[in-house]
């Protein structure tokens, strides 16, 4: 009966219920066993890196100094202008765009699109607005009145200062954000997205050193990327120090010089580089015109970058080392020490220049006049083009004097550093051109000829040099013979102030005689005391060799409204202790100047020749 | 033997209250689930994160509804669950209202409209509707007992379902439209409904999957792919599913302690105190803690089902059945959501999820329960 009267009761259903409640609960253990035991190690590896994340803390880059100590590269603090969109009204937004869109010299609209941009990626996390570091005032604005810029941030951060910007920035270049492209090479030694690196100069190639080590921070952060605290902190380590060869001093009188002679247009471009002939070190390098790299410090504008790429002086271009030109007759040192090497030569040669021109098979070539006869410390140091001519490759005026040929003088010229890079510690150096018949085969599958033999002889056709493999080759002979590596790192002290190992400079030993190097000398300081470079009321024993070089057109002005004057000059000098010629020169020193005048005279208007007794006068007068 | 007492109109048979007869498993089941709720939502939203002075006032809140909830549960079980039957039809009008009343007025959040704000508290009108939909659906089915096998009684009982699936489906809440489907499902089964009849719905369900699909939303359909292969997107429509697995996998087998774990205070868990509760407390309490929590629920569910089998009328036994069907479904799917096995929706776990509409309705439901367990007959000698 009771059993009747609960037949509604579908027992097996129950039965099948239970069931179903053991399956599902034992499916979701199963799952979760797998989950939390099996897996629990992994997970936990997971959510430690959700939660906790190591954010680097950026090193101070180390400062740039010359040889005493003046600092030419240091940074100075800026600051960084970002919104959080979620603490902005949008409301407000309008208004704050353009609020500091004017401050900070950024269009409203890019702004306010940044903002919006922001708000739909992570309105949690700061956006940057200035694209370069703003001043410490702007910044003072902002936080001072928060009310009126609300959902601003204000962080400090670094901008690299160039205390003398033009003057130094052949040479230090400058430094700038990293490319995509670098960063995938150089994320492995702990480049960051936002990274600055040096992009040329000793910037980029010392960058090694001025970088430091980044340090991190760990720190705990919630979903929407905010930190919540700080749970570890390693401090970054500061850049070394880079401590130039460059002697600000020289720097600035060789500067001032040259800067004169462009602004009063008698030339359109000048180099100047000293040396150290005993060590390679280099004193001061200058190419004018250049540019300020504070501009790329702070962001360069792209009418600033269309400015410098319009000016056909090539003002971002080193041109101590990265261009070259025509040596003129201050290559004459390599047919004389070629010739007196090779034997062909001594210094009682003697050509009789009784006319100021000759011909060969139907060509004359000229001297600047008959000088009569010369041996071969007069023809040196009066830069007679024939005596040259006849120590290349013979001439009718002195049948008995066998020349060199362009093969001896090609090896010597390489020998002295002509044709390829000197190996300073700079980017982008230029190796110039030492031509010999087989370059010209090769290079214009045309035979070489004796004229190509002469023009070679003074500098002239093929031959290319930059400033810096000129002084150095003439640095090798004032030194005795040693070419050294030239080069703009003294020495390297990290934050400690204890020195850093640095590389060594490689130094070669010229296959000549102590002999022929004296000659030389002997030769060059004739030249200025009573040859081709005559200084009036000289006070040091200067020595040297001027060089002219045609270059085009010398009547007119250029494009840019410039004096077309047609003529390259050089003079390459050193100052020998004595008044003769001992191996003991301290400083050596090209001067080049770009479309100058023609110096082809007794009265020399060579104007490196003048600049160059002015500068040293002054420099070492002072220094002694 | 004989029976002592006339039929009354509201029993098939005459039902005296019996206190002895109050399930002492189910009450003490429904105690400790709620004291764990009120455990994990102190130790979910323990952190001042919460934006709010007080790191205490969740709990507060919570330990407030629980006594309200008690209080439902006592009330109910006082009253004579025959009640209920008799004004069946007028629950369900009532239910009808209140899901209709969501969509006019209710206050949005998360993009969806499901609760309404009622002298500054906020109801979930569709929890309350849930419970009263399964006495509407027990009603219906008891009553036709006779006709269960014909396919017309499914039919009116699915016209009957229908209505409050798609008010709720608008609001937009699948996973709770879902849940009555499953309540539908679970009574009907245990009303005796032909096997192949149950089993042809599911087939016509399975086989207009197309149809539902170009109906879901967006959002829906991103969950749907996102279960399927949470890493596609990861930092989209995946990141739910991805930080859930890390937080319950980074609890091992006992946990990071109580308010110790990181997922949720710092955000990576979405909704943290309700919807994915249960990554939350998998990675406090671990392993350990779910299998303390399954062992709960299986108690839960195997009283609810002792008190539908001894019940002494197919009505009681059949709410019985949606009480527990409704119960294991959102166990299920919500358990299931954060540990990857479910895609996401957003139905609360029983207890454990903060809320105070699913807890009062909850304990209403427990209470209707025991008030068929007072009504029973007695054991036998």
């Amino acid at each position: 009966m009771r059993q009747d009267e609960r037949s509604f009761v579908p027992i097996r259903r129950f039965i099948a219920f239970g069931i179903s409640i053991f399956v599902i609960f034992s499916t979701l253990t199963a799952r979760l066993y797998d989950l939390e035991i099996v897996r629990g190690d992994y997970y936990h590896q997971l959510s430690e890196q959700n939660r906790i994340v190591r954010l680097p803390v950026a090193a101070e880059r180390g400062g740039i100094v010359d040889r005493t100590g003046y600092v030419l590269a240091r940074n100075v603090p800026g600051f960084a202008i970002s919104v959080i969109p979620v603490d902005l009204p949008r409301t407000r937004e309008e208004e704050l765009s353009q609020r500091l869109g004017s401050l900070i010299d950024v269009s409203s609209e890019s702004v306010g699109d940044a903002i919006r941009a922001q708000r739909i990626r992570n309105p949690y996390e700061p956006v940057r607005i200035s694209k370069t570091p703003v001043p410490r005032e702007i910044a003072l604005a902002v936080t001072e009145r928060a009310e009126l810029f609300p959902g601003v941030r204000v962080d400090p951060e670094s901008i690299r200062f160039y205390a003398d910007g033009t003057l130094y920035a052949p040479v230090i270049g400058y430094t700038g954000p990293i490319t995509e492209q670098e960063l995938s090479t150089l994320k492995d030694s702990g480049y960051l997205a936002d990274d600055d690196l040096g992009r040329t100069g000793i910037e980029d190639v010392y960058e090694q050193y001025l970088r430091g080590a980044y340090g991190w921070r760990e720190v705990e952060r919630d979903a929407a990327q905010r930190e919540i605290k700080t749970l570890a902190l390693q401090r970054p380590t500061v850049g070394d120090t880079v401590a130039l060869t460059i002697d600000d001093r020289l720097q600035k009188l060789l500067d001032a010089e040259l800067r004169k002679g462009v602004e009063e247009d008698k030339f359109t471009q000048a180099v100047g580089v000293a040396m150290n002939p005993q060590n390679g070190e280099i004193l001061a390098m200058v190419s004018i015109p250049g540019y300020d790299n504070n501009m790329f410090a702070r962001g360069i504008t792209t009418a600033e970058l269309d400015a410098l790429n319009a000016d056909d002086r090539h003002p971002l271009v080193n041109k101590a080392i990265g261009d070259r030109y025509p040596a003129g007759s201050t290559f004459k040192m390599v047919t004389g020490l070629s010739a007196l090497s090779e034997g062909t030569a001594t210094r009682d040669t003697v050509v009789n220049v009784s006319a100021s021109s000759f011909s060969v098979s139907g060509t004359s070539f000229f001297d600047w006049r008959a000088h009569g006869p010369l041996n071969f410390v007069t023809g040196f140091a009066h830069s007679s083009d024939i005596y040259f001519y006849t120590l290349a490759g013979g001439s009718p005026m002195a049948p008995n004097v066998k020349g060199v040929g362009p093969d001896a003088i090609a090896k010597y010229a390489r020998m002295l550093g002509f044709g390829s890079p000197t190996g300073i510690d700079l980017p982008n150096e230029n190796g110039g051109i030492m031509p010999d018949p087989a370059w010209k085969l090769a290079t214009f599958d045309e035979p070489w000829t004796i004229g190509n033999t002469y023009q070679e002889a003074i500098g002239q056709g093929f031959v290319a040099v930059t400033p810096l493999q000129l002084l150095n080759a003439y640095a090798a002979v004032a030194n005795g013979g040693t070419l050294w590596q030239p080069h703009l790192l003294k020495q390297v002290t990290d934050a400690a102030g204890k020195n850093v190992p640095i590389p060594a400079w490689n130094s070669q030993k010229l296959d000549m005689t102590q002999e022929n190097l004296r000659l030389l000398r002997e030769s060059a300081r004739l030249v200025v005391t009573s040859g081709h470079a005559y200084m009036p009321n000289a006070k040091l024993p200067i020595a040297g060799k001027t060089g002219t070089a045609e270059f085009g057109s010398s009547t007119g002005k250029d494009s840019a409204g410039r004096n077309k004057l047609g003529f390259h000059n050089w003079f390459v000098s050193f100052v020998p202790q004595a008044n003769n010629t001992d191996p003991t020169a301290q400083i050596a020193m090209v001067i080049f100047t770009y479309d100058s005048s023609k110096s082809l005279c007794e009265l020399c208007l060579n104007p490196a020749v003048g600049m160059t007794q002015r500068i040293l006068e002054q420099y070492l007068g002072a220094n002694k | 033997m004989n029976l002592s007492r006339p039929a009354t109109p509201l029993h098939d048979r005459p039902a005296p209250r019996r206190w002895t007869q109050l399930d002492p498993m189910l009450l003490i089941v429904t105690l400790l689930l709620i004291g764990y709720g009120l455990v994990m939502t102190y130790s979910t939203t323990a952190e001042t994160r919460t934006f709010t002075g007080d790191p205490m006032q969740f709990v507060i809140r919570g330990a407030i509804w629980a006594a309200i909830g008690m209080a439902a549960m006592a009330a109910i079980a006082l009253f004579d669950y025959a009640w209920l039957g008799a004004f069946a039809p007028l629950l369900y009008v009532f239910t009808l209202g209140l899901l209709s009343v969501v969509l006019a007025i209710g206050t949005s959040s998360l993009g969806a409209q499901r609760s309404v704000n009622i002298a500054g508290l906020s109801f979930q009108f569709s929890e309350v509707a849930k419970v009263l939909m399964i006495i509407v659906l027990a009603k219906f089915f008891a009553d036709r007992r006779a006709s269960i096998g014909s396919p017309l009684t499914m039919l009116l009982g699915l016209a009957l379902l229908a209505p409050a699936v798609l008010l709720v489906y608008r609001q937009p809440d699948l996973g709770t439209s879902l849940v009555f489907i499953a309540i539908f499902f679970g009574i009907a089964f245990l009303a005796g409904a032909r096997i192949w009849q149950l089993v042809a719905l599911v087939a016509i369900a399975a086989a207009s999957f197309p149809v539902v699909w170009s109906l879901l939303k967006d959002y829906q359909r991103g969950r749907l792919s996102a279960f399927l292969d949470p890493y596609a997107d990861p930092q989209g429509a995946g990141w739910n599913i991805i930080q859930s697995l890390i937080a319950v996998g980074s609890g091992g087998a006992t946990g990071k302690g109580l308010t110790a774990g990181t997922q949720s205070p710092l955000g990576y868990l979405p909704i943290a105190e309700s919807d994915f509760v249960f990554s939350g407390l998998a990675e406090d309490l671990g392993f350990a803690g779910a299998v303390i929590l399954f062992a709960l629920y299986i108690v839960l569910l195997i009283a609810a089902l002792r008190v539908a089998l001894r019940s002494k009328d197919p009505f009681g036994m059949l709410i019985g059945a949606g009480i527990a069907t409704m119960l294991l479904f959102q166990i299920m799917v919500n358990v299931g959501m954060a540990i990857s096995l479910m895609p996401v929706t957003g139905i609360p776990l029983p207890f454990i999820s903060h809320g105070g509409s699913s807890l009062v309705s909850i304990c209403f439901a427990l209470g209707v329960l025991q008030s068929i367990s007072m009504r029973r007959e007695p054991e036998g000698p």
